[in-house]
Order: C-alpha cells, then structure tokens, then sequence
C-alpha cells in the first residue's frame, strides 16, 4: 500500500479556529516560493503558497505531487484559486476538486469508466484499502517525518467514516495520535492507515467533533462523527448567503437537524422549544397541529404582529393569520377562537437541515421591513454529490395521553361546598335564616324578608340527597391516542448532480376524540452544475394536511361550547351517559330542580360528549412551495444568482354542528354548516450579485447585493347554512344557505439589498447592511422605508498577546447596531375603506338593502414599525473549544408602534390607525456548550439561558394607557413602564378575618357587603376608598427569563438525551377562576378551595375566601384582581430519549446504520399552575395586548414513542 | 471579456423585473371599496344613505343603549334578579350609578355620532353629484331626519354635547369640537327637520321596497318634539296638525295589533328601526335581552329592562294594554305554567317573537322596534295645547282604544299628571319615558319618590372627556 504521508493533524488543526495561533505559526516559516521565482518550481510548493495566499487547504496524496516540477511560468494575476489549480495541473495530468468551501483536493483524471470500476470495488469490497487514497498536505520543514520509518509490527487498518445519518465524509483527517502520521478518506469515505495495536486515532473533519479510537486488534474501524454545532468553521446560512461562525458579527442562533428530529411534534417550532437562546417557542395549545407562537427577543408591537419572518429555503413567508385564510366559525367570538392552525406545519421537520435565527438588527436588517420580529431561516436537506445513493427509513409510533390533570372537586367536596355557598348566602341576605331551614322556609322567610325566593337560597335536591354518581369528567374527556410519523428519503448525486427526494406521513391523534393531525408531505431538491461556472437548483414541496380540529379549547358558553371547559365546570354528580347509553343532556345541573320545582342557582354547561359527537371540522392545507434558481460565475469570485420562487397555499374548512348538541340548556339543537376556502399565491423574484475575494493575504472581501420583489395574492370565501331538519347531511347543502362572503387581498414588497463582509487577518470583521424596501402597504407619503445596519467582530485570539493564553481557545467581541421594520400591518390601512352596513327596507319584513359606511379613516402616512437594535456579543472557547460561550446583551426599540389612537367620536370614528408609541426590549442571552466527557464515554452538555425585559416607553399623543379586551372584558392594560398587555385589576391583600377589621378598612365600593371570609383588596392610590382607580398592574404574560439545558450522553452504541426546558417569571391570567374559582358553587370547582374560609377559628390555607352563592352582591370576591393571576413558572422534562446504534458488524453490507430508540416527551412539568399548562394563551392569535388567558384550553399531551433509523 | 457584457445584460435583466415598482406597489383594494373611488354616483349616495339608517341598529343606540339610557333609567323598568359581574353595570346605570366609563354610555355617544357622521358625508357630498332632484331632495331629506334623530337622543341624554354638521376631513379636527347647550342642538334640528319635512315623501308614497324609509310624517312628528322641548307649544301644535290632517294616520283599533312581526307598518306607525333576522347582522336582540332568566324557556333570556312593580302597578284596572306590552307568567320548557306567585316574574312581550327557541332567539330577531307612532301625536298635541277639552278628547282617543272610560278636568290629578301617566302606559317601553319626564320636568321628584338619587344627565365618557381637553364633565 502507498504510505501516506502528511502533516495532516497540524494542517487540520489550523482549520479549527481553537488552534489559530497555531496556524500562523506553523505558516510563518513557509519558504516564501512566489510566482516569480526563476528557480525550479515545485508544484507542492506552488500549492502551499496558494494555500496561503487564498485561505484555503489543499489536499493531496504526496506520491502525486512528490518532486513534481511545474514546467508552466508562473504568471497568473487576479485569478482564482480554482484558475490557478486548472492552470497548474491539467499539463501533468491532474485535477482539482473542491470539496467544501476553501477545500480542494487534487486527484489523478480518472476516466469514467475507471470511476465505475472503482466504486463498483469499493462497494464489494468495503474493507479493502480504497484505490486511490489521495493525501497529504505540504509538509513544512519542521515535521517529523520518523513515523514514517515505523517497524514492521504496523498492521493496516481500513474503514470507512460517516456522519450521523451515515452519509459518508471525504476528506475526514485521521491521524495517529501523538504523531504527524494520518491519512484522509476518499470521497467514499474509506481510508486505509498502517498503525501499531497502541495506537490511538483522532477522526477529525470540519463541523464534526473529533472522535478517538484505540486501534487495538481491529482491522477495520468505521466511525461516525457527530456534527459539532458550536465549531466555528460551521457554515451559518444569514440569508442571501452564508458565513463561517466565526466571521459572524451579529447575533445569529442556528440548530441543526440532529436537535430536531425523531421529536412527536407536527412542526420544527415545537421542536425547537428550549433550544435557542432568544427565541422563545410556547406551545399554548395542545391541540394538534395547532401553531405554538415564537418570539424572538421579546414583543415589540402593540398591534401588528409578532412573529419572526420565516425564510424557507430563501423563499419568505409570513405566518399571519389574521385575515381569515383558514375560516372561522362565524357565530363564534373572536375572543374564544382556537388558536390557528399553523400554516408551516406542512413543512416535514425531517426534511430540515438546519435552522438559523436572526435576531439581531445586524442580522435580519437584510430582510429590511419584514426583520424586527427576528428572521427564521430554514434549510433543507441536499444530496451530497458524488456520494453514493443513501436511502434512509425514520419511523417512529407512540402513544399519548393527557400531561396533568386538574385538581377539581369530586362529588362529596362539591356538595359541602354548594350547601355552603347558599346556607352563606341565606344567612347574609334574609332576615331570621337559619341554616336547617328547608327549602320551602326558605322561599316563604325570603318573600317575608321582601326578598325574592331564589336558587342562590335553595339547596337543590342533588345535593341534600346525593344519587352517589361522581363523575371524573376529565376522564371521560382525554383518551389515549396514537401518534405515528414515517418518513422514506433518497439522497445522493453524481459530481455534477447532488439530489434529496423525500416523502412523509404524520399522523397524531388528539387526546380528546376526533381531533388529530394528519400530513402527508414530499420534496425534491435538486442541484447540478449544468454547465462549467453554472449551477442550477429545484425546491420542490408539495404537502397536504389534514386538522380534525374541535371546538376544545374555548369557554363553556362560547358558541359552539369549549369541550375542556364544559368538562371542567360539569358537576361531577351529573352522569355522562343516560341509563340507555345515550348521552346525557338534560338531566344536568342547570335541570336541578328543588322539590318546589324552582331553580337551583346552578349554571349550567353542555355535554362535553355531546360536543365532541356533534361537532365536525376539518381543515385541510395544500401548500406547495417552489423554488428555482440558477447561479452563474460570471468573472473570478463574482456570481450572479437568479432567484424565483413561489408558494401556493390552499385551504378548505367544513364545519358543521349537528341538530344533537344541546347549547347548555337549550332544549333544541342548532344546527347549522359553514363551508370556506381560501388560496394565497405568493411569488418572490430576487436578482443577486455576490462577490468575494482575498486581497494580499489579508484582506478577505465579500458581498452581495442585488433587487427582490414579492408579490402576495389571498383570496377567501365563506358559505353558512342553517336550518338544517336532521343530521343526515352534513354540508351546506343539507340546510339552506343564509350568508356567505368573499374577500380579495394583495400586498407587494419591493426591494433593493446589499451586504458587505470584510474581514482582515481574520482578527477584525465588519458587516455592513442596507435595505430598501417599498411596500403597498404602506401609505402613500411613506412608501419607502430604509433598513442600515453595521457590525464588528474583534477576534482577540488571533492577537499575538492572547497567544500565551493556551486554555482559551478562542475569543471574539463583537457589537452591532441596525434597524429593521415589521411591515405585518393590514394590507389596505392607509386606505379609507368602505364597509357594507346593509339595512332593511320594503314590505313584507322587508329584505336586506345594501348600504355603506366608511369604515376606516385615510392615513397617508401610516408607514412600518421601525426597531433599532444594540447588540454586544462575546464568545469565547476555553480547552480546545471544550468548552464555549456565547453571551449577548441587546436593547432594541421600537417606535413607531402601529396603534389605533383613540379619537374624539364625534369625528365618526373612534380610532385611527397611527404610528405612534414606543417599546423597549432588553435582554441578555447566554450559550453555553460543554464537552464534559470526551472518551467511551461521551457527555456533553448545551445550556441556554435567556431574560428579557419588555417595556412600554411612549404612547399616543396623550400617553394614556390602552385597556384591552380579551375573552373576559378589560383585564389587560399597555401603559409606559410596564410590558405590553400587563394584566390589570385589583389586588388582594388577604382575607378579612373579623367584622372589625371591615369596619376599620378603607371602604371597599365594590364589595355592597363584605363580610369576613371576603377578600380584602388594597387601597392602591391611598385615597381611603377601593374604587376602579384602585386596578393596578397584577402580572404579565413575559417570563423574567427563559432556559434549556440538553444533556446527551454516549457510550459504544448507546445514547442517551435529555431535554429540560423552563421558564420563570411569567404569570397566567387564569379566567377559569371566574367559574371554577369563584366562590360561588355554580359550577365544579377547583380541589383548593376545599381549603377555603370557613370560620374565622377554620381560616383554611389563608388564600382562599369564603363560599358564598352571591359574592358579587356582597365581597364581590370575584372581580378582575390578583386572585385569578398566577405565576406561571416552570421546569419541564421536555423530552428523552435513548437509542441505540447497532454496530457495523451485525449490519451487514446493505445496512449502513441503524439506530432504534425510546422517546419520551413532556413527562414531568414542575410548576405551581393550577390549569393544564403553564404557557398557555387563549388569545394566541389575538392582539398582542391581552395575551396570556388560560379560558380552557386544549391541554398538552405527554407522549411515549419508539423509532428507528435505517439507512441503505 | 465576454462576460462584462453579460453582466451587464442581467443587470438590465434584474432592473427590468422592478423597473414597474411604481404600480406594483401601488394597490388598492379588491374587495372593499374606498373613499379615493366611491360618492361619485346616485347609487354610491343611495347606499351611503342607506348605511347611515344602518346606524339605527347598532348597540350604542336601539338594540341596547337607547332602552337602557331612556326606559331602564326611568321608573319604567329595571334590571331583573340574578346578574353578576359585566351584567350589573346595566343595572347600575339603572341606579344612577355609573362611573364616566361605562361602556353602555360610551357605546351611546360612539355609535350615535357615528350615525350623525354618516350623514354628514352625505350632505357635504350630495350636491356635487348629478342625479335625478327628486331622489337628492329624499335622500337630503332622510340624512337630515336620521342626523336629528341621533342628535335628539344625545341632547336629551347629555346634554352639553359637540355640534358636527360637517364631514371629518381630518383627525386633527377632533380638538376644534366644543360642547353646546341642548337648546342649540334643538334649535340646529328645528332648521334641519323643517328641510327635511320639505324634501321627504309623503307616507303614502313610501310604500313597495322603499317602506322603512323616513317620511314627512317622521320628521315632523321629530320636529314637533323638539318644538315642545323649547316650549315652542304653538309650532309644535302647528306641526302636530299637519301630521293630522295631511299625513294620512290613524290608531289601529286594536292595541294588540300593534305589536309583533306581522304588525309591522300600521296604520298607526310614522317610524320603525327595520330588524331583520336570518344571519345577515340585521337582527335584534330584544328577545334575549328582555326575557326572563336564563333557566327559562328562550334559555338565554337576560332580564333586563325588567319592567318595575310600580310600573306593573300603575295600570288601570281593565287596560287593555297590559298584556299586550308585559307578562307575568310563561310556560317554561317543560311545559310547566310558570306563575307570578311573588309577582317577581314580570317582562316586556312588545317585542316578544314567536318562536324564541332557535336562533332569531339569539340576538337575531326580526322584529322591528317602533320609533314614532301616531298615538304619539294625539298625546303631544294634548301637551301643546295644554288643558282644554280639546286635549282630553285626544287623550280619550288614546283611552278609549285600550277600553278605559274618559278622563276630564274632574278626574283626580293634575292636567300634567294624567297625560305623564297615559304617555307611560300608551307608551310603554318604547324609549319615550325619560325624556317625558325630563320635558315635563318630573324627573327628579318621580325617581326620588322611588328611591332614587336621580341625576338628570348622563356623565360624558371618560374618553371624550381624555381626548379633547377643553370638553367639561356634566
């Protein structure tokens, strides 16, 4: 066999930016061979010098190129490396490669048939030495070369490398431990080394973290290397290309596909939840495929939206979906909407290479108008070309079930409890009450007392004598469901060609019965270099989906009902189901009944059961995103790339509500059908020039600027029938059309963008950005909005005086500024627009007659929410990057805020669309990366942590506070000083324990007649009385801080990864209180106030106030106040899984890996919240002023699953 | 080089595909029109009047606040047993104790001044557009009708209140707007409803698809209010007359066949707000509001604008009125006969449906609330003409339909007296009684005769009062 010889370890490490001192070192005593040397010319020479000049390492078998002279005169100028290598090694019979960026490796021409026969070998024959192991870098003066010399005990090893997927690497270093002996694989990925038994080999390659191996008596040792997020030499994509980590001066997060995949989640957003720094996902919903919500560094609008623009594959695409695209049902409030459907899950996570957030200015400025929510940049996978054919199998299926279920009362604790409230209640309000009075006493002594008999004074019959029926209503509600995902790929290529084609199916069941998730999804993505300078590429991606969506998570008097809540108010001594099997309607506790036939003060809510059979609403998505481009070289360095897109998106809602559901205690049905559809077609045209270029060794140039435009066409429709005489049909058809509407909306965006990197001896970076984009959203006055951002890096381990500091691997400051807009307001809002207001005119009750108003008011010079953004970063590698930090701190404005100011009425409206308000954002953000364990045994650890401080700096003309509506009145105010939507009312200060302490307290207007028990509320303003002045800020929806922690341990073919997640800081508006927490006993309620006030000597846990039937007449217990505010905290096991990767050995030659594992997510949440979930938020979808209420939600599933992993 | 050259070329290329950036940015909407391309026609103005009647049916003025500000603040009604939470704050305004930002008072003054702007646009605009002069007189005539009548309300309800006639052309203007004593706006209205009785059809000429629209009779019958408001006895009676002799009105003979869904237009009706159900928005919610409880048979009855015992009460013995404008017993949905055993179940059936259960139960009924009737017109003439035996015939008119003997001089009770009461029982519930009691000046001595602490306006909201600095709080 050839021997290899090289400097490989040293030359590998220079690469690794941990050891750059080392590269310049070992570089300084480079014989200075320039172009114009008359003496004999080497060609490994010429190569070294290329290397430097160029920045890039070239590879080489040394039995190529040993005492190879060039025989050409040297006298190329402002070529290009790839110019220089064709010129130098065509005439003896070589060629270059490049491999990756500033990799090339020279190889022998090889024919076609040669290649065929070679690989035809290799594939037979995996353990014999490749044919063509091509190596060795030049090997500078001071390298050791009596490795080479080694007794004959050297037994040869072979194998092959992979990486996790087991796609196989070319170009993976391997090297003898401790020497400067190694080799590089092929573009097989096989190598071949001739080692002792002793020996130790280090696998080390570009994004991947080094593996040792003891040869020990193997022959053959194949390896597979992880990818190594936090290695510097990552490519990060930053949207209009990419950089290495380490240029990267502004704040850039990136996760790859290992992060993600093999999760049971529909969409890459759950995924990543915990993950990222900065980025905070909240699953508020678990309904599936419903969309979680993501910000990035906080909330910086008041009223547009607050989602990260998402570039798929350079293709951008907004996330709003507020104008109706996937239906509503009409006769439901828009406060008790679920949340959206998300309209990315139709994009399949195991399709995603990696993940790159921008969150700085500096970042997303280059997305202009649409970056100041953050930028989400998605990569899918590609072939690697000349790789051969990989198809890979993932499949995984589990089960899941309810996470937590709520601590309610069961059917003997409800009974004390509502005896309670209306003895209390009696006792208050009727003269001569005595608790022992019947019913009958009860109603006479009240009309004596000049009262009206009441339920609030009455104890119904189910409760004086209990049937014995307790009823676990959450039981009956939450089922154990199924959850499966299989997913087929094939990727590979030829040199000129590199494809991934894949196909998926997802399919999630709910835990509540007919509601589930189905996707069905495929990709081509192609790329192949048609002609020599220009490439071309395919996006392709169909998908469709399938939401069997319920009414779930909404009140219990929302129209259709909320299932979760109806089932959490439901009496537990109501029986689900009749003594027929049928379902129970109407002997529920709004037909509790007390033996004078008059009502028992209950409130009643539907069947939750009832709910779930009637009610039938699918959503189906068809979206299929398109890209195409070509990318030519136009001189050395310069590229132009022409870029179109599109992105077809389709939706289809069916909603019908069958005759059988009973609304609360309706006696009939009401029936009725809505039918919707939309489709967006969205197109995006972009035109770039991209340059790049090293001057002098030194200088490192690169930009690329060019113009986008972007065009977005959504139109709607809606249908409802009512009507309808009987369940047989279930379509429009089956009752008679009543309504329908249709709605036609477009924006365009059109951009002119550039970018410059400079970097100077690697040491100082600079990026600079600008932006322009003109928008039709904009108001005629201010169309055209400018984005600028610039950063800098300072790598200070590339500095001489750090050289002596040998356990920091690596430092680098860095700090930006930029601004950025978010454009995310209505597409027609510097229009005054025209509304219908129809009237009724005409004979007969008259018919509908259309009739206008205008609805809005003009702005001209409505214009973008514009942010400005500081950001310091400073990352740091201690112990051969061992160890690596990333700490940020930014402070981003924004002002600008679009906002409806408030106008006098008599002007006809009352408000008016303005720019106008200011938000800050602060924050700090740490990442954290440890190697812990590097041997057998491998544990490694990533730590994120994240704070964010939000607050309002200026608003309006008159700076009032803006109180906002949720699902429950105004319970949110955006006031100066405060963050966005803090909720707002009263605070409780105790219980009152004594009629004395009443009497001496500041006079409470809102309590008629509080007694002790009531709460007792505080005198916020000191002005001696409790009025509305006394609502103050209670809570708000922003957590203090967010981390994740991911700990992955590895050992021989095990792995083990454990996902904890938390939040701190952030308090829930629970509204559910109003009902399950009110004091009142008409409804069930809450376990916890089995631990209410009784007596003044039975105080109960000091938090919870009496019982009393009519506590909005007397303490008023139940107002908006701190009482129904709660901290939100929590630590969550959010996933683990174990796996195991069977050896190599027992695989066989047509498996290439295979890996089964166990997953568990969601197992274990820590946390004080009463409700399901502690990141809840009923208004998701809703203004970003009353985020944060829990009014029954569909609760978060835990899951067990089982996969595996095969590639061919 | 070559490549210079096709450099060059995809530059061009790349510009080309932006160079109409003009127009691509510039859109406008599809699916909505707007005020740069609309007013321009006689059917643009045709719908634009149209949409200001639109603001009849809002919830700042006749689906809600009206019957809240001037029946449940009377001594006519109040709220019935059982609310809570958002629901008392009907109740407290029935109570006089409402703070400046209830909700209830705000929507009355947004949603009645968006009525008065919608007509504004109208007639700043009207005249500049070419179109038949019968059809500008009407729709000239209707704005101003509709204009007076939002603007009647809101003087008796607040007041001092800003005087708009002209259309919004900018924000800004907000801060010109100054407060003005009622009799100004009464004084703006008696101009605008005497154009307006000018240019408006007859009713006999408002019939087919144009039944609903004002009519003379509509604004004379709004003009001669407003004359007896500024104790212009003489006018009103003038214009009562007219509506007598020329406008072709008479009382249905039966009080009953004055109410429900087929009863629509009588005869006796000078103006309805148009209800329409069906899910097109265009329905009511007087049903669920004036229902008894929610365990009852509408099962989302409210019980609001209960009326009170005293109202029960005043009733003469044998009105034939009684039942036809309130119940005290219903069959609930059991079938069970509900009784008023307590005389606790007492609710307003004026605008009762037949069929409660589905969904024009649920805020999406179709009955239409009668704004003007004749009736109305023999009882004010008797007020303009003061005590005479004139007057007491008008007032045995009234008498006689709901079978109750004549009254005279003789009769117990002042002239004022007997007609504040036969107003309250005719009347009933149809939004007239808090501005009869104010006009007559029996307001304060009525309700603290009740109990009450009255306060004769109601509080400005809080947010007109925040925006423009220079309004004062009643």
């Amino acid at each position: 066999m050839k021997k290899l010889v090289l400097i490989w370890g040293l030359f590998l490490l220079s690469y690794t930016p941990n050891n750059a001192q080392l590269l310049v070192s070992l570089r300084e005593p480079l014989p200075d061979v320039g172009h114009n040397q008359r003496a004999p010319i080497y060609l490994r020479d010429i190569l070294s010098s290329m290397e430097k000049e160029f920045n890039v390492s070239i590879l080489y078998n040394s039995d190529l190129i040993e005492n190879v002279e060039v025989s050409v005169t040297p006298e190329l100028k402002n070529s290009s490396v790839e110019e220089e290598l064709l010129y130098y090694l065509q005439p003896i019979g070589l060629k270059s490669k490049k491999l990756e960026e500033r990799f090339y490796v020279i190889q022998k021409e090889v024919d076609k048939q040669e290649k065929i026969i070679r690989n035809a070998k290799a594939r037979f024959n995996k353990a014999s030495q490749s044919e063509e192991p091509f190596l060795v870098n030049s090997v500078p003066k001071n390298i050791d070369f009596s490795s080479l010399n080694k007794p004959s005990s050297l037994a040869t090893l072979t194998g092959q490398v992979t990486d996790e997927s087991g796609a196989v690497l070319p170009g993976v270093s391997i090297i003898i431990k401790g020497t400067t002996t190694g080799t590089i694989t092929d573009i097989e990925g096989y190598y071949s080394l001739e080692v002792n038994p002793s020996d130790v080999l280090i696998f080390s390659f570009i994004g991947y973290s080094n593996q040792e191996i003891i040869v020990g008596t193997q022959s053959v040792v194949n390896v597979r290397l992880e990818a190594d997020i936090t290695t510097l030499g990552e490519i990060v994509v930053t949207g209009y290309g990419t950089q290495q980590r380490r240029d990267i001066t502004g704040a850039v997060a990136s996760i790859s596909f290992e992060e993600i995949q093999n999760m049971p989640v529909a969409s890459f957003e759950n995924a990543i939840q915990g993950q990222l720094a900065g980025v905070q996902v909240s699953e508020t919903s678990g309904e599936p495929g419903a969309g979680p919500t993501i910000r990035v560094r906080g909330l910086g609008s008041i009223s547009a939206g607050n989602e990260p623009l998402f570039v798929i594959d350079g293709f951008p695409v907004s996330k709003n979906v507020a104008i109706g695209v996937q239906g509503d049902v009409s006769r439901r409030r828009a406060a008790f909407r679920p949340p959206p459907s998300n309209p990315l899950a139709t994009l399949n996570p195991n399709d995603i290479q990696s993940i790159e957030v921008l969150k700085d200015a500096s970042a997303a400025a280059i997305y202009g108008s649409r970056g100041s929510n953050g930028v989400v940049l998605i990569t899918t996978k590609r072939g690697k070309r000349e790789g051969k054919p990989q198809i890979s199998f993932d499949s995984f299926t589990g089960v899941q079930s309810v996470a937590n279920k709520i601590d309610l009362m069961n059917a003997a604790e409800l009974t004390d409890y509502v005896i309670d409230t209306r003895n209390n209640a009696y006792l208050q309000d009727i003269a001569g009450a005595s608790i022992n009075d019947s019913n009958a006493e009860r109603d006479a002594k009240a009309i004596a007392d000049g009262k009206a008999p009441s339920g609030n004074y009455r104890i119904a019959d189910d409760f004086i004598n209990p049937s014995g029926t307790d009823t676990d209503w959450q039981d009956e509600v939450f089922n154990q469901a199924t959850i499966q995902s299989h997913n087929v790929s094939v990727s590979g290529g030829t040199e000129d060609i590199g494809y991934y084609v894949a196909g998926g199916y997802y399919d999630q069941d709910g835990i509540i019965d007919g509601s589930g998730f189905k996707r069905y999804s495929f990709r081509v993505n192609l790329e192949a270099e048609i002609m020599p300078k220009l490439n071309i590429g395919v996006n392709l991606n169909p998908s469709f989906t399938v939401f069997d969506r319920l009414p779930a998570g909404s009140p219990y008097f929302a129209r259709p009902p909320g299932i979760v809540y109806s089932a959490l108010v439901q009496s537990p001594t109501v029986s689900p189901y009749n003594a027929d099997g049928s379902i129970n309607q109407t002997d529920n506790q709004s037909y509790l009944f007390t033996e004078t036939g008059a009502g028992a003060g209950m409130t009643t809510a539907s069947n939750p059961l009832a709910i779930i059979a009637a009610i039938d609403d699918k959503l189906k998505q068809n979206r299929t995103f398109g890209n195409f481009w070509g990318e030519y070289e136009i001189l050395e360095g310069l590229k132009f790339k022409s870029f179109l897109g599109i992105d077809i998106n389709n939706y289809n809602r069916t909603f019908f509500r069958a005759n059988s559901l009973l609304y609360r205690n309706a006696p009939t049905g009401e029936p009725y059908a809505q039918s919707s559809a939309s489709q967006s077609v969205s197109w995006v045209s972009e035109q770039t020039f991209s340059y790049e270029k090293t001057f002098a060794d030194q200088h490192n140039l690169s930009a690329v600027a060019g113009f986008a435009a972007q065009k977005e066409t959504i139109e709607t429709s809606e249908v409802l029938a009512i009507n309808f005489f009987d369940d047989q049909v279930p379509t429009i058809n089956g009752g008679q059309v009543t309504a329908g509407t249709a709605n036609q909306e477009e924006w365009s965006l059109a951009s002119f963008l550039a970018r410059g990197n400079y970097s100077y001896k690697d040491k100082y970076l600079l990026t600079a950005t600008i932006r322009t984009d003109k928008s039709s959203r904009f108001g005629k006055e201010n169309r055209t909005g400018v984005f600028p951002s610039v950063s800098a890096g300072w790598r200070l381990s590339e500095e001489s005086f750090m050289a002596n500091l040998s356990s920091l691997s690596d430092l680098k400051v860095r700090a930006s500024w930029g601004q950025t807009g978010n454009f995310l307001i209505p597409n027609f809002a510097s229009i005054g627009l025209i509304s219908p207001t129809n009237y009724v005119f005409g004979e007969n009750g008259g018919s509908q007659t259309n009739g206008v108003t205008q609805t809005t008011i003009s702005n001209p010079a409505l214009s973008w929410e514009k942010t400005s953004q500081i950001d310091i970063g400073l990352e740091f590698g201690l112990f051969d990057d061992r160890i690596f930090t990333s700490l940020d701190w930014y402070q981003t404005t924004t002002s600008d805020l679009l906002l409806a100011v408030q106008i006098p009425s008599a002007l006809g409206f009352t408000t008016s669309l303005q720019n106008i308000g200011e938000v800050q954002n602060k924050g700090l953000e740490i990442s954290l990366s440890t190697r812990n364990l590097a041997g057998e045994l491998k544990w490694d650890t990533d730590f994120n942590f994240s704070t964010i401080n939000n607050k309002v700096t200026k608003l309006g003309p008159s700076g009032d506070p803006i109180l906002s509506s949720g699902g429950a009145g105004n319970r949110h105010i955006t006031r100066i000083g405060d963050p966005i939507g803090s909720y707002y009312g009263y605070v409780v200060d105790g219980i009152y324990q004594s009629q004395a302490e009443i009497d001496n307290a500041p006079i409470d207007t809102q309590a008629p007649a509080a007694r002790p028990g009531d709460l007792r509320f505080k005198d916020i303003d000191n002005d001696g009385d409790i009025d509305p002045d006394d609502r103050t800020v209670i809570g708000n929806y922003l957590p203090d801080y967010t981390w994740g922690i991911t700990n992955t341990f590895t050992f021989k073919g095990v792995d083990l990864r454990i996902l904890i997640q938390g939040v701190q800081g952030a308090e829930v508006l629970n509204l559910t209180r109003r009902h399950l927490g009110n004091g009142e006993g008409n409804f069930n309620s809450y376990a916890e106030w089995n631990n209410r006030w009784r007596s003044p000597s039975e105080p109960g846990n000091g938090e919870i106030p009496r019982a009393d039937r009519l506590t909005g007449l007397h303490g008023n217990n139940n107002r908006p106040s701190s009482f129904q505010v709660e901290d939100a905290s929590y630590i969550r096991l959010r996933t683990i899984t174990l796996g195991y990767n069977f050896p190599n050995k027992v695989l066989g030659d047509v498996i290439q890996s295979l890996r089964i594992y166990m997953s568990g997510t969601n197992l274990l949440t820590i946390t004080d919240y009463l409700g399901f979930n502690p990141e809840v938020n009923n208004q998701s979808a809703a203004s970003p002023n009353v985020q944060g209420e829990d009014y029954g939600a569909y609760p978060l599933n835990k899951s067990y699953t089982f996969g595996i992993n095969v590639t061919f | 080089m070559k490549t210079s050259y096709k450099n060059i070329y995809m530059l061009a290329l790349s510009i080309l595909t932006i160079s109409c950036s003009e127009d691509f940015t510039d859109l406008a909407p599809t699916s909505q029109r707007n005020v740069e391309n609309f007013y321009k026609t006689a059917t643009d103005m045709e719908v634009a009047v149209n949409g200001i009647y639109n603001a009849l049916q809002l919830d700042g003025t006749y689906n809600q606040s009206y019957w809240i500000m001037h029946e449940m603040r009377s001594d006519n009604t109040d709220q019935g047993p059982g609310s809570t939470g958002l629901a008392r704050e009907r109740a407290i305004i029935e109570d006089f104790g409402e703070i400046s930002t209830s909700d209830i008072i705000e929507a009355a003054w947004t949603d009645s001044y968006s009525g008065i702007a919608r007509a504004n646009v109208v007639l700043n605009r009207i005249n500049s557009v070419e179109m038949d002069q019968g059809l500008k007189d009407r729709l000239t005539g209707e704005a101003l009708f509709l204009r007076s009548l939002f603007y009647y309300h809101m003087a008796i309800s607040f007041g001092n209140i800003p005087l708009v006639v002209t259309e919004t052309q900018s924000v800004n203007e907000g801060q010109d707007h100054v407060q003005v004593s009622a009799d100004v706006i009464y004084g703006q209205l008696v101009t605008d409803l005497t154009e307006a009785e000018n240019l408006l059809n007859l009713p006999i000429e408002t019939m087919g698809n144009n039944l609903g629209r004002a009519t003379k009779g509509a604004a004379a019958i709004l003009l001669a209010k407003v004359h007896l408001l500024l104790n212009e006895k003489a006018a009103a009676a003038t214009v009562l007359r007219r509506i007598m002799s020329d406008y072709g009105y008479s009382l249905v003979p039966d009080y009953n066949d004055l109410w429900g869904e087929n009863n629509e237009h009588n005869a006796e009706s000078i103006f309805e707000v148009e209800f329409q159900g069906g899910g097109f928005g265009g329905g009511n919610s007087f049903t669920n509001d004036f229902s008894p409880l929610p365990t009852l048979p509408t099962s989302v009855g409210a019980y609001r604008n209960r009326p009170t015992r005293e109202m029960m009460n005043t009733y003469e013995t044998g009105d034939s009125r009684f039942f036809a404008s309130m119940d005290t017993s219903f069959v609930d949905n059991e079938g069970m006969l509900q009784t008023n055993t307590n005389n606790d179940i007492r609710f307003i059936v004026k605008y009762g449906i037949d069929n409660p259960l589905g969904a024009e139960g649920e805020g999406d009924a179709p009955n239409n609330f009668v704004v003007f009737r004749y009736a109305d017109v023999l009882l004010m003439l008797a007020e303009a003409i003061g005590e005479s035996p004139e007057a007491y015939d008008l007032i045995n008119e009234v008498r006689d339909r709901a079978d109750l003997g004549i009254i005279d001089a003789a009769t117990p009770g002042t002239f004022e007296e007997k007609l504040l009461h036969e107003r309250r029982v005719e009347l009933a519930f149809e939004n007239h009684r808090w501005a009869d009691l104010l006009r007559f000046g029996a307001a304060e001595s009525t309700l603290v005769a009740i109990g009450k602490s009255p306060r004769l306006l109601f509080l400005i909201p809080q947010k007109e009062l925040d925006l423009n600095k220079n309004f004062k709080q009643n």
